[in-house]
């Protein structure tokens, strides 16, 4: 046993999946340790916030020091954030048609473009043939870039209690700073919000330790249920292989997905948890280890040293225990992980088909995967609600392989080239 | 002396592995066959038999590479031929080889008789295929080998049916020398018998001029052959007659090896090389000096320095040691007296 | 000819008992669950759903055409018999149109985009991977590690992916439907070009996913062979190098047929993830909407269909091989 561990570690490419695969159940079990808000919490009113930072706007107005910096090039990049490209140009656009010749307009010089703007923009205009949204479009244009190019900072108010007049309780001037650190209300969203308004990156901590309990738990059961018929229909041979081997026969062409979907439809929405679904998955996909392991099982029946134990009188149980099952374990361990992947790829599949696990209380990455889908984040551009997602898949199945790849190699020279 | 069919200069080959590790297993070696003769070569497990069969063909694809040497078939030299020219004019015409695992040495998806074609046609595309047939039914006939074999697919054969078809297709172009590796080591004991008569048969019935015999078995050597090469780590460690290399061989590693034969014929019956304590040295960095020091029971300091050459010892005969040969007959004299 | 024909009945039989072992599960398999899908029917009249005449209508004639008021195994044969004519009952969410002509709209889509696409990702797969096998060098280098990760995406992660990229960014192609929403399906012009439009990039990705996959499977096979004893003899006999090459490409290829006989299944269900993704008005989709409606009859036909698919191409490649594989007939002969 030792051996083999060391052998399959001498492999580059075992090692490169492990580590791979290592890093991402550090991240399982460390990450929770560290944030304990509850990976499914709703926190955002709205449906996918981009990726950042969020500081608390209240929390830096009211921020203890107030901090003076004088930074070249602030106020111009004030008016770029606000001021995008496809803005000026239509604004360009506009001012032409307001008759404002084409070649006094520059586009990359904010200043004069506003400029131009303030003097010649007017908001009732009726433009020939312009459509009533693109004329929105220059209204909310417009209300963007109000006081863009003012000096001032801003007043905040507080309203009169009795009186409902407003009175000046602050001034906030545009060189203003406040230390991230003195504000107490941040929040890191590494991956913003999905459509719930729940942090992806959370979520999607605890789906891959969810989806990996999945794998391992439909793994087990398959490799247990293969092994298990493999042997008895290798070693046992006559009567019980032609039952396990018709089988098996069978439920190698019919698709395992469509069973999936007919047993997990049929179990009912209320009692698909994660586990009922990890256990489906289980009893499905049990074929492909059966075969495989009957194969072995043939081809070791009558090495000569099965024979001399059976010779010796020794049970069924101590042979296939003590002369079958330790030259398999190689090839059962590869199954496995095999499996594994398989399992989660499944749960992944079956999620989107909206037969996924039907909790409220964990997530996985096929359900994530299935929101994602459904709030069309993809159409959206809201990549971090799914890239993330298949990202984590690829990444635990690539790892799987690897390893499966690099045991194969270090067990069957044969492929080593 | 017979024609030299087969000659061989300081042919030296070497493995490119995996990791770029040179692996010579093939060392500056020199060898003669001369018509009608065959040349057994004997070796322990690893020591570059094959490796030498398949560098004799002229023929080098990867991992095998040609490092130097020269091979002389029939008086005319293949080495710094074109690799295709060799392909068409050489291969199975003049030499041919079949292979240590001839179970698996004709294509699954083919039939022997359309395999034969394209053997054929590769060395001369005019040829038609009634005539190759007319010519591939002969030669199984004349070999013994029933023609219905032609039209089968190699799953549909025996082994030793296999294996005697895959000499009767290495045969078939009529090449002058053939290179036979342990033809026999996977067979039944009856299929061994046919196998060997059948490769004894080759010469008289002309489709052979001469033969290296590769193999395990020590009677076999013994029948078979006319001379015979020890190998050891590579190199030859001894060149001698059958009869001295099994009965009274020079080399320490051939004594060890013919270890247990003290009378002659007596109890050849089922003898196999024997074992020698120790593992060969690893051909990725071989040892200076006498690659065989470390195993060897008459070792001197100097042995593992001195690069020791092959001596010459009489007629046909020579040996890789720095003892001369009247202190290793002494030697083994001693041993025999104790053991005795 | 005489040599083949133990081959294509073994064949056929086993085709004939996974057909009879299809039906049973799809038949038995729901009922033998906790939560049977017919007493659902049930239920759910009890509830009163919202198109109430409708959900009796099905009652109804569901108990008819499917005895429910029999025994378990009569309902078999009264199902079987159903099933054979075409019959599959009334579609719960789509009432009243019936499970038969929501399918009969749908398998087209799904056959025509399927079965080109892995057909085509299997030949360009096996040829990429029998020159990635041959030319250990930069291809091999560049291709083997991009076959890889692909073959490690889900079948929705590609289409996924595709969509984002040439869809929903570029705006090269549409991302969803079969064709044009405006369009009413007809044999014009415009209506083809629109629908071939939108095949694209459903084609695409299962394409892609069969060449991964196959593409890693060729050259380790082909790798394998070319390690074979026979091509070495075959190169000292004197066979050229492209007479070897083909030895060893046809070798190499007999397994991948073989693998792809039992793959297939497979990489039909991932295709029709593939199809939902594109909201493909293929069978993948139809099998999304019935499983949101619990539309129990449609699931059940739908599976079964798909069943029958992979056990047709299945069958249909393993008659292929037999002709292709010449130790198919020797074996079968003595
Ligand atoms: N393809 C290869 N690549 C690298 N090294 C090789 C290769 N084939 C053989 N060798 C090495 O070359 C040496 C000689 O091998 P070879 O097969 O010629 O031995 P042999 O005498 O024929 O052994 P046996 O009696 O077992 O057939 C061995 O050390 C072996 O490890
Ligand atoms: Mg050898």
């Amino acid at each position: 046993m030792r051996h083999t561990f060391r052998q399959a570690f001498s492999s580059g490419k075992f090692v490169t999946g492990f580590v791979i695969l290592m890093g991402l159940l550090l991240l399982v079990i460390l990450y929770p340790l560290i944030f304990r808000a509850p990976p499914l919490q709703i926190i955002a009113q709205g449906t996918f916030f981009p990726p950042g930072i969020y500081v608390s706007a209240y929390d830096s107005i009211n921020a203890p020091t107030t901090y003076t910096l004088n930074l070249d090039g602030a106020a111009a990049k004030r008016v770029a954030a606000k001021l995008k490209d496809e803005d000026r140009v239509a604004m360009k656009e506009w001012l032409v048609v307001a008759g404002v010749p084409e070649d006094q307009i520059d586009i990359s010089d904010a200043q004069k473009l506003l400029t131009l703007w303030a003097e010649n923009y007017d908001p009732a205009k009726q433009v020939k043939g312009m459509t009533l949204a693109r004329q929105r479009y220059f209204q909310r244009v417009n209300n963007a870039i109000q006081g863009l190019l003012s000096t001032e900072g801003a007043i905040i108010a507080v309203r009169q209690p009795e009186s409902g007049a407003l009175q000046e309780a602050g001034a906030v001037k545009q060189t203003d700073y406040v230390n991230i650190s003195e504000v107490p209300n941040v929040r890191i969203l590494p991956l913003g919000t999905d459509n719930f308004g729940r942090d992806v990156f959370a979520q999607l901590v605890r789906a891959i330790g969810v989806s990996l309990l999945i794998g391992i738990v439909a793994g087990l059961i398959a490799t247990g249920i293969g092994l298990v018929l493999g042997l008895l229909a290798g070693y046992v041979g006559g009567a019980v292989d032609d039952v396990i081997n018709f089988i098996t026969n069978i439920f190698l062409v019919i698709p395992s997905l469509v069973l999936l979907i007919l047993i997990s439809f049929s179990v009912g929405q209320e009692s698909r948890g994660a586990f009922t679904v990890a256990v489906v998955i289980g009893v499905t996909s049990w074929v492909w280890t059966t075969r495989a392991v009957r194969a072995q099982v043939i081809s070791l029946r009558n090495r000569d040293h099965v024979n001399l134990s059976k010779l010796s009188g020794h049970s069924l149980f101590r042979i296939i225990r003590g002369d079958i099952l330790p030259y398999i374990m190689s090839y059962v361990f590869m199954a496995l992980i095999l499996q594994i992947s398989a399992a989660i790829l499944a749960e992944a599949n079956l999620s989107i088909l909206g037969l996924g696990p039907r909790t409220t209380d964990v997530p996985t990455l096929g359900l994530m995967m299935q929101w994602a889908m459904i709030y069309q984040a993809h159409i959206l551009g809201k990549w971090w609600a799914y890239f993330p997602v298949l990202i984590s898949i690829t990444l635990i199945t690539f790892s799987m392989n690897l390893m499966i790849t690099g045991l194969d190699q270090v067990f069957n020279p044969q492929l080593r080239n | 002396m017979g024609k030299v069919m087969l000659e061989v200069n300081d042919l030296t080959t070497k493995y490119i592995t995996r990791y770029n590790e040179d692996v010579y297993a093939v060392d500056h070696v020199s060898l003669q066959v001369e018509e009608g003769k065959t040349l057994g070569i004997a070796g322990e497990s690893g020591c570059g038999k094959s490796t030498l069969a398949l560098s004799l063909m002229g023929y080098y694809f990867p991992p095998l590479y040609y490092t130097g040497g020269e091979i002389i078939i029939d008086g005319r030299s293949i080495s710094g031929m074109k690799p295709d020219d060799v392909r068409r004019t050489i291969l199975g015409t003049e030499i041919a080889y079949i292979p240590q695992a001839a179970m698996n040495a004709l294509n699954p998806t083919r039939r022997v008789i359309n395999f034969i074609e394209d053997v054929i046609l590769a060395h001369d595309p005019t040829e038609n295929k009634k005539f190759i047939y007319e010519l591939a039914r002969a030669s199984f006939e004349t070999l013994g080998l029933p023609p219905e074999v032609l039209q089968k697919y190699p799953v549909e054969l025996s082994g030793g049916m296999k294996q005697r078809t895959v000499i009767a297709v290495s045969v078939i172009l009529r090449p002058k020398v053939l290179i036979a590796d342990e033809p026999s080591s996977a067979l039944d004991v009856t299929s061994q018998k046919m196998v060997i008569k059948m490769l004894k048969n080759l010469m008289e019935t002309g489709f052979i001029k001469s033969m290296i015999f590769i193999t395990h078995e020590l009677p076999l050597l013994y029948n078979v052959t006319d001379d015979i090469m020890v190998m050891y780590a590579g190199q030859i460690v001894e060149r001698a007659s059958a009869r001295e290399a099994v009965f009274d061989p020079l080399h320490p590693y051939s004594k060890g090896l013919m270890g247990s034969i003290i009378v002659p014929e007596s109890g050849l019956r089922d003898v196999k090389l024997t074992a020698i304590p120790g593992a060969p040295p690893n051909l990725k960095n071989p040892p200076a000096g006498c690659r065989f020091a470390e195993r060897c029971k008459y070792v001197r300091a100097e042995c593992r320095y001195t690069n020791v050459a092959l001596y010459d010892a009489g007629p046909g005969r020579a040996y890789r040691c720095i003892l001369s040969e009247k202190v290793l007959r002494d030697c083994y004299e001693h041993e025999r007296a104790i053991a005795a | 000819m005489k040599g083949y024909r133990r081959y294509f009945l073994n064949k056929a039989g086993w085709f004939v008992i996974t057909l009879i072992a299809a039906f049973l599960l799809n038949f038995f398999l729901p009922r033998m669950m906790p939560g049977d899908p017919v007493a659902a029917i049930v239920a759910r009249q009890a509830q009163g759903m919202s198109n109430s005449t409708g959900v009796q209508a099905i009652y109804e004639q569901y108990t008819k055409l499917f005895g429910t008021d029999k025994p378990l195994f009569q309902q078999f044969f009264i199902y079987m018999g159903n099933v054979l004519r075409g019959d599959f009952g009334y579609s719960f969410s789509q009432y009243p149109r019936t499970v038969a002509e929501v399918l009969s709209a749908s398998l087209w889509w799904t056959v025509v985009l399927q079965f080109p696409a892995i057909i085509f990702g299997w030949v360009v797969g096996n040829s990429l991977g029998a020159i990635a096998a041959y030319r250990k060098g930069g291809l091999d280098k560049v291709a083997m590690p991009i076959s890889i990760l692909i073959s490690n995406l889900p079948a929705f992660g590609m289409a996924v992916i595709l969509l984002v990229v040439f869809a929903a960014t570029l705006k090269w192609l549409p991302a969803s439907g079969g064709y044009a929403f405006d369009m009413i399906p007809s044999l014009s012009v415009n209506f083809l070009g629109s629908a071939l439009l939108h095949y694209i990039l459903p084609f695409a990705s299962i394409v892609l996913l069969a060449i991964g996959g196959q593409a890693i499977g060729m050259r380790s096979m082909a790798i394998y062979e070319l390690n074979a004893d026979y091509v070495r003899y075959s190169r000292f006999m004197g066979i050229k190098d492209n007479q070897i090459s083909r030895y060893v490409f046809r070798n190499a290829m007999l397994p991948q047929i073989t693998g792809l006989a039992l793959a297939i299944g497979t990489m039909i269900g991932g295709a029709l993830v593939a199809e939902i993704i594109f909201s493909y008005p293929g069978l993948g989709t139809v099998l999304l909407t019935a499983i949101s409606g619990r539309d129990y009859p449609l699931i059940s036909a739908v599976t079964l269909i798909i069943t029958i698919m992979a056990l047709i191409a299945n069958f249909a490649i393993e008659i292929l091989y037999g002709f292709i594989d010449p130790r198919i007939k020797a074996a079968q002969s003595d």
